[in-house]
């Protein structure tokens, strides 16, 4: 028994679960529920659905290239049963499972880190575009002009009163 | 990118209908089967078929990318030069999908971006004299 992989979005399809199409050329189709079972007879591309692995892994959304991917595989070998091979290979599964975990979400972190940078960039240019909105122009320069007459006429004063 | 970009979608009759479309028992060829289609061998046997009576057109005018019988040659040719014809020659120009693929974005394997592939009109015999 073993868990296959949804055709349409590379979901896991456990045994008793999901469905399973067999075209008339005797193609074989797991899917893993209705949903991708629908998408496939409607001839949709799941490279191009965004809710599929595919497409993540196509639009460079996820971590496609690692050795960490390069574990888990489809092994028609059957491997005869030790116990001492059984349980290193428990261990070494969690680590590579830990191991993968850790280097996907870095390389998500690392994706966005970008869209924040473009956002800073925005926001920069987006106030020096629209500065006049908050100081305008000219404000200082009235100020600076009565400012400039109180003195004046003050000095006129004080020559008056002499 | 995922969304649908058609408008006006209530003209069409073909859509009237689309519940039954979606059937299995109505099943149209996929992409991937064009493509096996494609290969020179199998290419030559569709495109030169013996006279059947029960498919369109005597099973003599069929569009290799469309999966498609004609009634005339003249259809054939104005087929061609259709949106319906050019939209699928477009999907045709990527490798088709397989469960090998949805398996490596499962995680079994690293990611390998579907190749390009030449797709081009089939050419019509021009002994129409």
């Amino acid at each position: 028994m073993r868990i296959e992989k949804c055709y349409f979005c590379s979901g896991p399809v456990y045994p008793g679960h999901g469905m399973m199409f067999v075209r008339n050329d005797c193609k074989v189709f797991r899917f893993c529920k209705s949903k991708c079972h629908k998408n496939f007879k409607k001839k949709r591309n799941p490279r191009k659905i965004r809710w599929t692995k595919s497409f993540r892994k196509a639009s460079g959304k996820e971590l496609t290239v690692d050795n960490s991917l390069e574990f888990e595989k489809r092994r028609n070998v059957p491997v005869k049963y030790q116990r001492e091979l059984w349980n290193k290979t428990v261990e070494a599964m969690k680590k590579v499972e830990e191991i993968k975990q850790k280097r996907q979400a870095r390389f998500i972190m690392n994706r966005l880190k970008k869209g924040k940078e473009l956002e800073k960039e925005e926001a920069i240019s987006e106030v020096k575009k629209n500065i006049h909105l908050i100081k305008a122009p000219h404000a200082g320069k009235a100020k600076k002009m009565e400012e400039k007459m109180v003195q004046k006429l003050q000095e006129d004063v004080e020559m008056g009163d002499d | 990118m995922g969304k649908s970009k058609s408008t006006g979608n209530h003209k069409s009759d073909k859509k009237k209908n689309i519940a039954k479309l979606w059937k299995t028992k109505r099943r149209t060829k996929d992409l991937d089967q064009i493509h096996e289609d494609m290969r020179a061998g199998n290419a030559d046997k569709l495109l030169n078929q013996e006279v059947d009576y029960d498919v369109t057109g005597n099973a003599q005018h069929y569009c290799l990318h469309c999966a498609r019988y004609f009634v005339d040659l003249k259809t054939l040719k104005e087929h061609f030069k259709t949106k319906v014809h050019k939209r699928r020659l477009k999907q045709l120009r990527e490798e088709p999908y397989t469960q090998a693929e949805a398996e490596r974005a499962a995680g079994m394997g690293s990611y390998i971006p579907p190749k390009a592939v030449e797709v081009h009109t089939q050419p019509v015999e021009e002994d129409m004299n």
